[in-house]
């Protein structure tokens, strides 16, 4: 299959999957307990008040009207506006998108080196005493919310060791790179966690590689260690590796809501998180589907990616 | 404030990587520490950069504070602007003034005189006048976006009617004769902010600070007022700068504190609060009555068993309040008397205090056909202790017999549907402080939907006559009011939590500001 048809295959299926995750992320605000009437007019408000308010902002419309409204804003770049401070939706993701896609960014390059090593070597050798050591050392490690990581670091490394600061405040007028310090121990809990995930990916692959007939070869040919790790096990595992650490990546974006909460780190997640707590569903529904249509991104790109670094491209298919 | 070396050293490595991969350009923003000057007889040490952590809102924060409900919202536009005045029990009025001169009251306590001091001036050199002032109460009352709390003066005084006299003399005339208007201008957050203002960082401002930097929903940087003027503080604000931090969650507030990267962090939990109470590098403060919150349950008079005021009773009596203070704050809370606003000159503290007696209680709930009766409890983290007080409440209420049991809905919930929780059986909430009477009006009064079925035209009326009166006549007509809460009520108030702060020991002054559970810092030093 050529790139034009394996493109517009893979768009067939990510569009409407978009549209199915926006309906669905603004069925789930519909479904939140409270209603954004509460949350604007205060607890004290007369029933002539809470009905100017749900005047003002439309919610006496039937939920299709108000969906497709929103979904039909949205393919236009626009999310509505906040009810905390009557900003619009776009513009507040905006200010905060950078700070998460750095983060995860940072946390993406180390986990992607980090867990081709580990898994091509525990793939490689698959069944003997490094490959339990590795698999069971990352087991470990994904069996910890994320939470729990982050608590952890903070208490071996800021609170005992002092090395770093405990919370990520970023200088006023200032940007997370201009403190690289704060930086730290976010990424390492989310590079921690993308680890845990991806060195069972390449594991899982490597494995496969090196019980194939070509690696088998090599090994009768006497190729072994890093040799034959790198040269023949990992353009073979190269492949479905790159199409887990999409699946990572989207991850990463996600845990980040967690992590910033725990450090105080202004990324997206922290935005979502207290747009929850001050029920300003327009913010919650504009950062839920970015979310989505991040994660979609990365998987995307991680086909792409991985249908040109196959190496079986053009004879198998 | 104290150097870290192995930080100081780590953060050395990890500028010179960050510099070599992406160029000197990033090597901006890197503050340091200022010095104090040092103290001339006796008075307070002026310089330093105070910084202090707040819960705020997300990047959607905006300086206008009229729409803004966190607590960095409110210190902030404390710092901003100047205030009227704030409650304080031992001046002559019961408040002490800010930019007002006095508050003078007719003699059918139908209207207000408001005269400020003179020379104010707004930070674009206009003058701060009376209509300012006039504009910062009455325009909150016509915005529906306004918070309650900025709509509750216009509840007491007539601003259609209002008379700016003069630059200097505002003349407010109020719904019905009130005694205590003073009390309701002066709570320390009716702030001045120049007519008109659009809240723009760029808007005048009257406050002992000046913005400099705003990052919505991670903070501001203040600068001194250099023409703040204040009569009792010559050379005040005495820090040079502020800096005011969000950080929604209590642990890291705290975790900020003990890290060095702030000198003060606002309303911790009692747990995070007990801890830094053990450490020596910090100082732990708890306010005290009035400025507490209340923790309490409310009994919905629609349901068919609390229409019995036996069954009232017999809730009241089985609250456990000392064993509350000690389990869930250590001992740094103040027992209730289910009567909101201790600590105001207009709160009832004639009345005994209720006793502990699950015996009674168990004994009412026979009398009264109760025993065993079925009920859910329903409450949520919505301020520091909550939850704990209302788990060990249930418990007190199984032990006298009750079916009880506790639904905890997750945080921002437990108002969100407000008609919904008006419908609640029992339903716990907090009280934020402010004077007796007029939070019983606030909340209570004319079948408010909050009272949740408490409906005693007889009690709205003695709370009218208490303050539409003076001396003798309002004090007894405010005690019966509140006896007859006391006796009849649908409240359980068992406990009033503190705003806990804790602060690097450099750091003083703050409590001088009055209005504590939004510290304001214009008396703060730093050392």
């Amino acid at each position: 299959m050529s790139w034009g048809p394996f493109l517009l295959r893979r768009l067939a299926v990510a569009v409407p999957t978009l549209g199915a995750l926006s309906a669905l992320v603004f069925g789930a605000t519909e479904l939140l307990p409270g209603d954004a009437v509460s949350a604007i007019a205060g607890p004290s408000a007369t029933e002539a008040e809470r009905d100017a308010v749900r005047d003002r902002l439309g919610l006496d419309r039937d939920p299709v009207t108000r969906y497709l409204e929103w979904a039909g804003g949205a393919l236009r770049g626009d999310l509505g506006t906040a009810y905390t401070g009557g900003r619009a939706v776009t513009e507040l993701i905006g200010s905060r998108l950078p700070n998460s896609l750095l983060l995860a960014g940072l946390a993406l390059l180390v986990t992607v080196p980090v867990s081709v090593t580990l898994g091509l070597l525990a793939g490689a050798r698959a069944g003997r005493r490094s490959d339990r050591v590795v698999s069971t050392g990352v087991l470990l490690v994904a069996g910890l919310p994320e939470f729990v990581l982050a608590t952890v670091l903070l208490w071996l490394m800021a609170a005992e060791a002092d090395l770093l600061p405990q919370v990520s405040l970023v200088p006023l007028g200032g940007t997370p790179l201009g403190t690289p310090e704060i930086l730290v121990l976010p990424v390492l809990t989310l590079a921690a966690s993308g680890i845990a995930v991806g060195t069972r990916l390449v594991r899982s692959a490597g494995a496969e590689v090196a019980a194939s007939p070509w690696v088998e070869a090599a090994r009768l040919r006497g190729i072994a260690g890093t040799r034959l790790a790198v040269r023949h096990v990992l353009p073979g595992a190269l492949a479905p590796a790159t199409q887990a650490f999409g699946l990572v990546s989207g991850a990463l974006v996600g845990g980040a809501i967690v992590v910033e909460t725990v450090f105080g780190y202004p990324g997206i997640g922290l935005e979502l998180q207290q747009a929850v707590a001050h029920r300003d569903v327009p913010l919650v529904q504009g950062i839920a589907l970015v979310l989505c249509a991040i994660t979609l991104a990365t998987v995307l790109l991680a086909d792409i990616a991985a249908r040109a670094l196959d190496p079986r491209r053009g004879s198998a298919r | 404030m104290e150097p870290l070396a192995r930080r100081t050293l780590l953060r050395s490595g990890l500028l010179a990587t960050m510099t070599a991969v992406a160029g000197p350009a990033l090597l901006t923003g890197c503050g340091s520490g200022e010095e104090t000057s040092a103290p001339s007889n006796g008075t307070p040490r002026r310089g330093g950069t105070l910084r202090a952590a707040f819960t705020g809102a997300g990047a959607g924060e905006t300086l206008n504070h009229f729409i803004g409900g966190t607590a960095m919202d409110m210190v902030r536009a404390r710092a901003l602007h100047a205030t009227l005045g704030d409650l304080d029990p031992s001046a002559p009025d019961g408040v002490r003034y800010g930019v007002l001169e006095t508050i003078e009251v007719d003699d059918e306590l139908r209207a207000y005189t408001l005269r400020l001091r003179h020379g104010l001036t707004f930070s674009d050199g206009s003058a701060l006048t009376a209509r300012d002032v006039l504009w910062s109460l009455h325009s909150p009352a016509e915005d529906p976006a306004s918070l309650p709390v900025y709509k509750n003066p216009a509840s007491t005084f007539d601003f259609a009617g209002a008379r700016v006299e003069d630059d200097h003399t505002l003349v407010l005339p109020t719904l019905a004769p009130v005694a205590d208007g003073r009390l309701v201008l002066c709570q320390g957050n009716y702030l001045v902010v120049k007519e008109n203002s659009d809240f723009s960082p760029e808007a005048a401002t009257s406050g002992p600070f000046r913005l400099e930097e705003f990052a919505p929903g991670e903070g501001c940087l203040l600068t001194r007022n250099e023409e703040f003027a204040h009569p009792e503080l010559d050379e005040a604000p005495y820090l040079n700068g502020l800096e005011l931090r969000s950080l929604p969650d209590s642990e890291a507030r705290a975790a900020a504190l003990t890290g060095g990267q702030v000198d003060f962090a606002h309303d911790l939990s009692p747990i995070t609060a007990r801890t830094l109470r053990g450490d020596e590098r910090f100082t732990v403060t708890s306010t005290t009555p009035p400025y507490v919150s209340g923790l309490f349950f409310r009994m919905n008079l629609a349901h068919e068993p609390f229409q019995d005021n036996r069954v009232r009773t017999a809730f009241k009596l089985a609250a456990d309040r000392e064993a509350m203070v000690e389990s869930v704050f250590f001992g740094d809370a103040t027992v209730g008397n289910d009567l909101l606003s201790p600590g105001f000159p207009d709160y009832a503290d004639e009345i005994e205090q209720r006793a502990y007696d699950p015996d009674r209680a168990r004994q009412l709930l026979r009398e009264a056909g109760a025993e065993g009766m079925s009920v859910t409890l329903t409450t949520g983290p919505e301020t520091p202790g909550m939850v704990e007080v209302a788990t060990l409440y249930v418990e007190n209420l199984v032990a006298v017999g009750v079916d009880a049991t506790l639904e905890e809905l997750p945080a921002g919930q437990l108002f969100a549907d407000y008609p919904a929780y008006t419908g609640l059986p029992l339903a716990a909430s907090f009280s934020v402080p402010t004077p007796a009477l007029p939070l019983y009006q606030m909340s209570y009064g004319g079948q408010n939907p909050a009272a949740l079925g408490w409906d005693r035209p007889d009690v709205d009326e003695l709370v009218a006559t208490a303050r539409g009166t003076s001396g003798e006549e309002s004090a007894q007509a405010g005690l019966a009011a509140q006896r007859a809460l006391w006796e009849e009520g649908n409240t359980i108030a068992p406990v009033f939590k503190p705003f806990t702060t804790a602060q690097v020991p450099g750091v003083s002054g703050v409590a001088d500001d009055l209005f504590e559970q939004f510290p304001g810092f214009s008396r703060a030093t730093l050392t």
